[in-house]
């Protein structure tokens, strides 16, 4: 019995409370050890300022996410942007301030009539494998891309090109609307005028490939551009990096400075963090809260450090098409009582206060509107007008029943909905939370007469306002699966002003009717407008010329690393490559 | 003998069979969308029908179900060289297919082979450090049970058993890596020597997490074998305190077998948090994204692998017993 008794215990020298108590204790240390709150210095540079650009080094990057594929006419997540942005070049591009400019062509002119446009390109431009660009290349490029057995997402956003629908059907086996006028000379044809042409030209998706990459698409061609870097052989290892080197014979002289760019896929936070602090990479775009906080206090960080874009909008998506959300009144309710800044101070480092459906970045934003507003009088007005008066005093009235709220555990939406919560309370509505997983999410929301009430948001594809209000909130984009428009929203006023605002060229005339299309939106309520979203980054000092990019999220492909002791061989030995590895294959 | 190994290799199937057609079943009953996951959250619904054709998601999952079992193991003259056979893996006229990923848009059965050999040599790796700690730190205590070591060593082993593998894998990170600066702090590396240093960190984690049940296991069977009679008469007989423990030890295999061979299964089917944190590109980092992305092919063959490693793995700790415990032959 008592040798019984003492194996007993010597079996669990920790037991019952003890247990649990030692083994809380033990996760708190390593959780605080494993935070390290202190941040490495800043790597300073050479020169303060911008200086003489210096040539070589790499640039190192990282992100938690992973890319998918690596072609133009592929483009299927938010990170390959950045990176097919320093591989293939366009006829034209986005300069820092988003507005569209010349690059592989000289120079471009549209007709008259608004329907054609003519591309003069520049001479000489050579591909990474060596043979020179022509006007041919680009139409056998852009067939490539839109072509059905293409398995290319951003297809029908270049239906309004001549000749689009016979080659989607397979009438025919070429776009008759891109036409071949000299060796050097490309125009393309509209079937009418279209004020999004132009700044989805300068996307990725149509931009001109190497010979090598025929006329079809095909999964396994090597990417290869005129871009100012290439691909090197085996550049790619597939879900953990891909490294990119200079294009010795890129059309701009002297450019670029980096040897190469190198980025590494599905790091987590914190350990991006700290391959920052060990000089493993140059930028950090991606942080844990309390390490952005961090950041932004630190006056060694401050100065390297920049907001990107606001170019996403979110919001509580309302079902037009069901109940209570048919009725218009109980919608505006919805979109007066909820306090933008409520939202805000959730994640005060990245939102900000949204306020109509085009985001600040994006043309046609109005800084100083407030298309929509937190107004609670005006929300209880609206509860009365739909037939749901509701007295706060004595808490009585409302929508009698809770409205089922679908949301998704990731990011911020399950925060986002206690907030919604809560101040629906005050104007008496419940709501019912339904959490799923993304995907599922995803199916539901875009699925007819299904999701009544939903958070929602959407990502600039193209600089321009069509890609939000048109997507969103056009009747043409509903559908009874994978429909854009979420909410379901139908209004022949929206609708006619959306379909002048795409066809009209003047940029005055756009303005008037794009506040015209927010001021519709905003009242018909299909969304109550939340929060923008913009992200934050540092970069070490020794990182120069380099920017935020209104549409490439970052500009680095002029940038140079003006930190001592990293030359190009270092460079390229870091990357794993030998420079005669890689240049014999430019001629 | 041969009947046994049919009914056995029969069993195998039967459970391999049984775990792809049912995560098969869950994904086709979910809704979601495994084309609007190919063409991202904005494509417009055009261009997300046409994906869906391409991929053939448009055929009635039945279909696609008895394509995909008459696909997975059929006879061929042809070469995977062969359109139709382009996803195939060949041993003469035998081929194997497991279709193209979604959305890698390559063939499964490639993706399986990049990723398989780096789970096995961290599942190798891992399961040798919970055993060489696991034992020595169990064989350690029992003999001095009791004692300050025995509490110490107990300590240890409830403080690996409460930390979960990605507390402790961030702690290691933090203090071999980022302060200390000995090891990579994440990836697999391009040379044997980069793929050596890049693996201790995974594998340490894993490792110290197992060997804190192993260290408990082992140290409960020692000290029950120590109390046996068998201990006491090689002592009577002169045996040195090393003699006997390894005496002991044999005895204590048996429990250790079925353990090794269950992490090892489980292992090689991917250790997900870990291989996540510290980028170890193998199957645990991809059955979790194909499943986040819908991406069926490659979940059915990420399932075919795990399913089939913990059946093998098993039939070998079978095997094991036999040959370590002749009596259980007879059973």
């Amino acid at each position: 019995m008592r040798s019984s008794r003492s194996a007993d215990r010597s079996l669990s020298p920790l037991a019952g409370p003890t247990r649990g108590l030692f083994g809380a204790l033990v996760l708190g240390a390593f959780l605080t050890l494993g935070c390290d709150a202190s941040l490495a210095a800043p790597m300073p540079a050479a020169h303060d300022g911008e200086a003489t650009p210096v040539s070589g080094g790499v640039l190192h990057l990282s992100s938690f996410a992973d890319i998918r594929a690596f072609d133009p006419a592929n483009i299927s997540d938010g990170l390959v942007v950045e990176l097919l942005e320093l591989v293939f070049a366009g006829l034209v591009n986005y300069d820092d301030e988003g507005k569209v400019v010349p690059d592989l062509a000289e120079s471009f002119r549209m007709s008259d009539d608004g329907r054609s446009y003519t591309f003069t390109l520049h001479q000489g431009i050579h591909f990474h494998s060596g043979e020179e660009l022509t006007a041919a290349d680009v139409k056998r490029s852009v067939e490539r891309a839109l072509h059905p057995d293409t398995p290319n997402p951003m297809s029908s956003f270049f239906s309004m090109i001549e000749g689009y629908k016979e080659l989607q059907s397979k009438a025919s086996e070429v776009l008759s609307g891109v036409r071949v006028q000299g060796k050097y000379l490309v125009s393309f044809h509209l079937t009418e005028p279209d004020a999004t042409f132009l700044p989805l030209l300068a996307m990725h998706t149509l931009r001109p490939v190497c010979p090598n990459g025929g006329a079809r698409y095909s999964d396994t061609w090597h990417a290869c551009g005129a871009g100012p870097f290439m691909l090197p052989e085996k550049g790619w290892d597939r879900g953990r990096e891909i490294n990119l080197v200079r294009h010795p014979g890129y059309f701009r002289p002297g450019l670029p400075h980096l040897d190469g760019v190198s980025m590494t896929f599905f790091v987590n936070f914190m350990t991006e963090k700290y391959k920052l602090a060990r000089g493993e990479i140059d930028i950090l775009r991606e942080f844990q809260q309390p390490d952005l906080v961090r950041f932004q206090s630190d006056p060694r960080w401050l100065p390297f450090g920049q907001y990107e874009a606001d170019k996403q909008i979110n919001g509580e998506m309302m079902n037009t098409e069901m109940p209570p959300f048919d009725n218009v009144e109980l919608r505006r309710a919805v979109a007066s009582a909820i306090d933008r800044e409520h939202y805000r101070l959730l994640k005060a480092t990245a939102l900000r206060s949204a306020t109509q459906p085009i985001p600040p970045a994006v043309p046609f934003h109005e800084n100083d509107w407030d298309c929509q507003k937190y107004d609670v009088a005006a929300a209880l007005d609206h509860m009365k007008k739909a037939g749901y008066p509701y007295d706060p005093a004595t808490r009585t009235g409302g929508y009698p029943d809770p409205i089922p709220y679908t949301l998704y555990q990731q990011g911020l939406s399950s925060y986002t909905a206690q907030v919604l919560e809560q101040d629906l309370a005050k104007i008496g509505i419940r709501i019912q939370m339904r959490v799923v997983n993304y995907p599922t999410y995803l199916a539901l929301i875009g699925r007819r007469k299904t999701t009544a009430f939903a958070p929602a948001g959407w990502n600039q594809d193209f600089p321009d306002p069509s890609d939000f209000t048109d997507t969103l909130f056009h009747s043409r984009a509903i559908n009874d699966e994978d429909s854009s428009n979420y909410a379901f929203y139908a209004s022949k006023t929206a609708d006619d002003l959306m379909d002048r605002a795409k066809h009209e060229l003047d940029p005055g005339r756009r303005a008037t009717l794009y506040h015209d299309i927010q001021k519709q939106i905003c009242d018909d309520a299909p969304w109550a407008f939340t929060h923008y979203y913009r992200f934050y980054d540092v970069h070490q000092p020794y990182v120069k010329n380099y920017r935020t990019h209104p549409v490439w999220t970052h500009d680095v492909k002029f940038s140079y690393l003006d930190r001592a002791g990293e030359g190009t061989r270092a460079s390229l030995s870091r990357l794993g490559l030998a420079p005669a590895a890689i240049l014999p294959r430019w001629p | 003998m041969v009947k046994a190994a049919l009914r056995r290799l029969a069993y195998v199937v039967f459970v391999v069979w049984a775990a792809v057609t049912l995560s098969f079943i869950a994904s086709n009953v979910l809704p979601s969308d495994p084309a609007r996951m190919v063409a991202g959250p904005q494509a417009r619904p055009e261009d997300v029908a046409r994906i869906k054709k391409d991929l053939g998601l448009d055929r009635p999952a039945t279909v696609r179900y008895g394509l995909f079992l008459s696909r997975l193991l059929h006879v061929s003259s042809l070469p995977d060289t062969d359109a139709a056979h382009k996803t195939c893996g060949t041993l003469g006229p035998l081929h194997v297919d497991l279709g193209k990923s979604y959305q890698q848009r390559r063939p499964v059965l490639t993706i399986l082979g990049e990723r398989l050999p780096r789970t096995l040599a961290l599942a190798v790796v891992a399961v040798f450090l919970q055993v060489l700690f696991g034992v020595s730190a169990g064989a350690f205590a029992a003999k001095r049970r009791g004692s300050a070591a025995d509490t110490a060593t107990v300590t240890a082993s409830l403080l690996g058993v409460s930390a979960p593998t990605f507390i402790l894998g961030l702690f290691l990170q933090w203090l071999l890596a980022y302060r200390l600066n000995l090891l990579p702090l994440d990836g697999f590396g391009k040379t044997f020597a980069d793929h050596a240093t890049c693996i201790v960190l995974p594998a340490l984690t894993l490792g110290l997490f197992g060997a804190a049940y192993y260290t408990r296991v082992v140290r409960d069977e020692m000290r029950a074998e120590l109390l046996r009679d068998y201990v006491r008469t090689a002592r009577a007989k002169g045996a040195s305190e090393l003699g006997v423990v390894r005496h002991a030890l044999a005895n204590v295999a048996l429990p250790l077998v079925t353990l090794i061979a269950l992490d090892l299964g489980g292992l090689v089917g991917g250790a997900i948090v870990t291989e996540s944190l510290f980028r170890w590109p193998g199957l645990g980092s991809l059955s979790v994204t194909a499943i986040l992305d819908r991406d069926g092919p490659l979940v059915q063959g990420c399932v075919i692998v795990t399913s089939a490693a913990i059946v093998v793995s098993n039939m070998v700790a079978d095997g094991l017993y036999g040959i370590l415990d002749p009596r259980t032959r007879r059973r």
